[in-house]
């Protein structure tokens, strides 16, 4: 596992942010697939409702909202923030990175680092490991990691094993350097091998003549090339077995053990994995919190929205020590553990607005 | 372990009455064999005799007997 630990650096603020149209699966499934399969859906996956973005509203509105009420409610310099990353799989244009779209929104300084990185499930713990990376060998004082996902626009409308899936959100998470904070740890893998598991095979410059025709797939559903394709029985094999083994090698090699940590913060795939991750790694469900059920999988939010569901209302406040695992599309996965003060994390923000400054102008 | 355990697991598994499967059931006239079963067997298979199942593997299983031959 490649292994980092950061010194002198907290989290010090989470904000999350989800679409404010809510969809209840039943009410929109049953007509289509009969009520007992969206039934049997819900009790396997955990996904009772979730937050579906508006056509206009993309992944970095969400992310932009949860960063505008964090750094308004820190009160945060905006000069400041010498870095911000944006984790998406979801972007607002092909070029350039979203992330020069948000500091540009954020009204950020010219002295800042900003970019994108393209990863989903994961996509947390390797913001947390990278925007940490930069901070600790440089002078920047304070960053903003943001996340989000609108993964239900890139799914075929009938694909029973996806489009009730998947939940829109993005957050927003400030970090800053401060003397003497406990460390944070990360610890992350890859395996290329299973770059096809996840995957959305046109839109971008491999398959550039790709048709948009839905066709019938090996695995009975209707899709084009343009829309997600998960293969869930590999996906499944690799949650259950690869996750369970990281939290414990970590666990190993920080000598610490299940009552040391607080929480574990899965991130929200799917409740029948998150159950045999539990049983792997002999967490309790009362420190598993789930989030999934109202708000789906979201992707590369469902760390912070996971705790911004358990400790955003504040009637747990303190220093907790939270240890968090994200795993799924690359194949991608890694642990962080990082003890957060959850006055730190504010309620989960509802929102319909977008960005209206980035329509193309053919001038 | 023995066929009658081995398809008392999958009764188990697949919440049936106990006896109600035999080896030469086909798992395509098996209503209970849904995506949840498939991926409570990967489980079953993991835990209980330490195999990776893959999706692959799950694909070529026709019978009953196909995937008892696996547990072995």
């Amino acid at each position: 596992m490649i292994k980092s630990t950061f010194e002198n650096i907290k989290i010090s603020g989470i904000t999350c942010a989800v679409p404010t149209t809510k969809e209840i699966l039943l009410e929109k499934y049953a007509p289509l697939f009969g009520k007992e399969t969206v039934q049997k859906f819900s009790n396997m996956t955990g996904v009772v409702s979730r937050h579906i973005a508006l056509k206009e509203q993309t992944a970095s509105d969400l992310a932009y909202a949860a960063a505008k009420k964090l750094v308004e409610y820190k009160n945060i310099e905006r000069s400041s923030i010498g870095i911000l990353i944006f984790v998406t799989q979801t972007p607002d244009y092909r070029i350039p990175s979203t992330a020069c779209v948000l500091h540009h929104r954020l009204g950020l300084s010219k002295d800042c680092v900003a970019f994108d990185i393209n990863l989903g499930c994961s996509g947390y713990v390797y913001g947390l490991q990278t925007i940490l990376s930069l901070m600790h060998s440089s002078n920047i004082k304070k960053g903003l990691l943001l996340v989000g996902d609108t993964s239900n626009k890139g799914i075929a409308p009938e694909d029973k094993s996806s489009c009730m899936l998947f939940g829109d959100a993005g957050a927003a998470t400030l970090l800053e350097k401060s003397p003497g904070s406990p460390n944070i740890h990360t610890a992350m893998r890859t395996d290329g091998n299973g770059y096809k598991a996840i995957i959305i095979p046109a839109g971008a410059y491999r398959n550039i003549d790709a048709s948009k025709k839905m066709t019938l797939w090996g695995d009975g559903n209707f899709r084009s090339d343009y829309d997600l394709y998960m293969n869930g029985t590999d996906v499944f094999n690799f949650s259950i077995s690869e996750a369970p083994k990281l939290i414990n090698e970590f666990m190993i090699e920080e000598n610490t053990s299940v009552d040391d940590y607080d929480m574990l913060i899965l991130h929200q795939a799917n409740e029948f994995i998150l159950k045999q991750l539990m049983k792997r790694t002999k967490f309790p469900k009362e420190k598993t919190p789930i989030s999934m059920d109202r708000y789906g999988n979201t992707s590369v939010t469902s760390i912070p929205l996971t705790l911004a569901d358990k400790y955003g209302n504040h009637f747990d406040d303190g220093m907790k020590n939270i240890l968090m695992c994200g795993f799924g599309v690359g194949l991608s996965w890694g642990v962080v553990s990082a003890k957060i003060n959850t006055g730190d994390i504010l309620p989960i923000i509802e929102t319909n607005d977008y960005f209206t400054g980035g329509n193309v102008a053919h001038d | 372990m023995t066929n009658r355990e081995k398809l008392a697991l999958l009764e188990n598994m697949l919440e049936l009455e106990e006896g109600e499967l035999n080896e030469e059931i086909k798992l395509s006239e098996l209503e209970n064999w849904n995506s949840m079963a498939k991926l409570s067997l990967i489980v079953l298979m993991d835990d209980e005799f330490g195999k990776k199942l893959s999706g692959e593997q799950i694909r070529r299983f026709e019978t009953i007997k196909d995937i008892l031959n696996f547990m072995e």
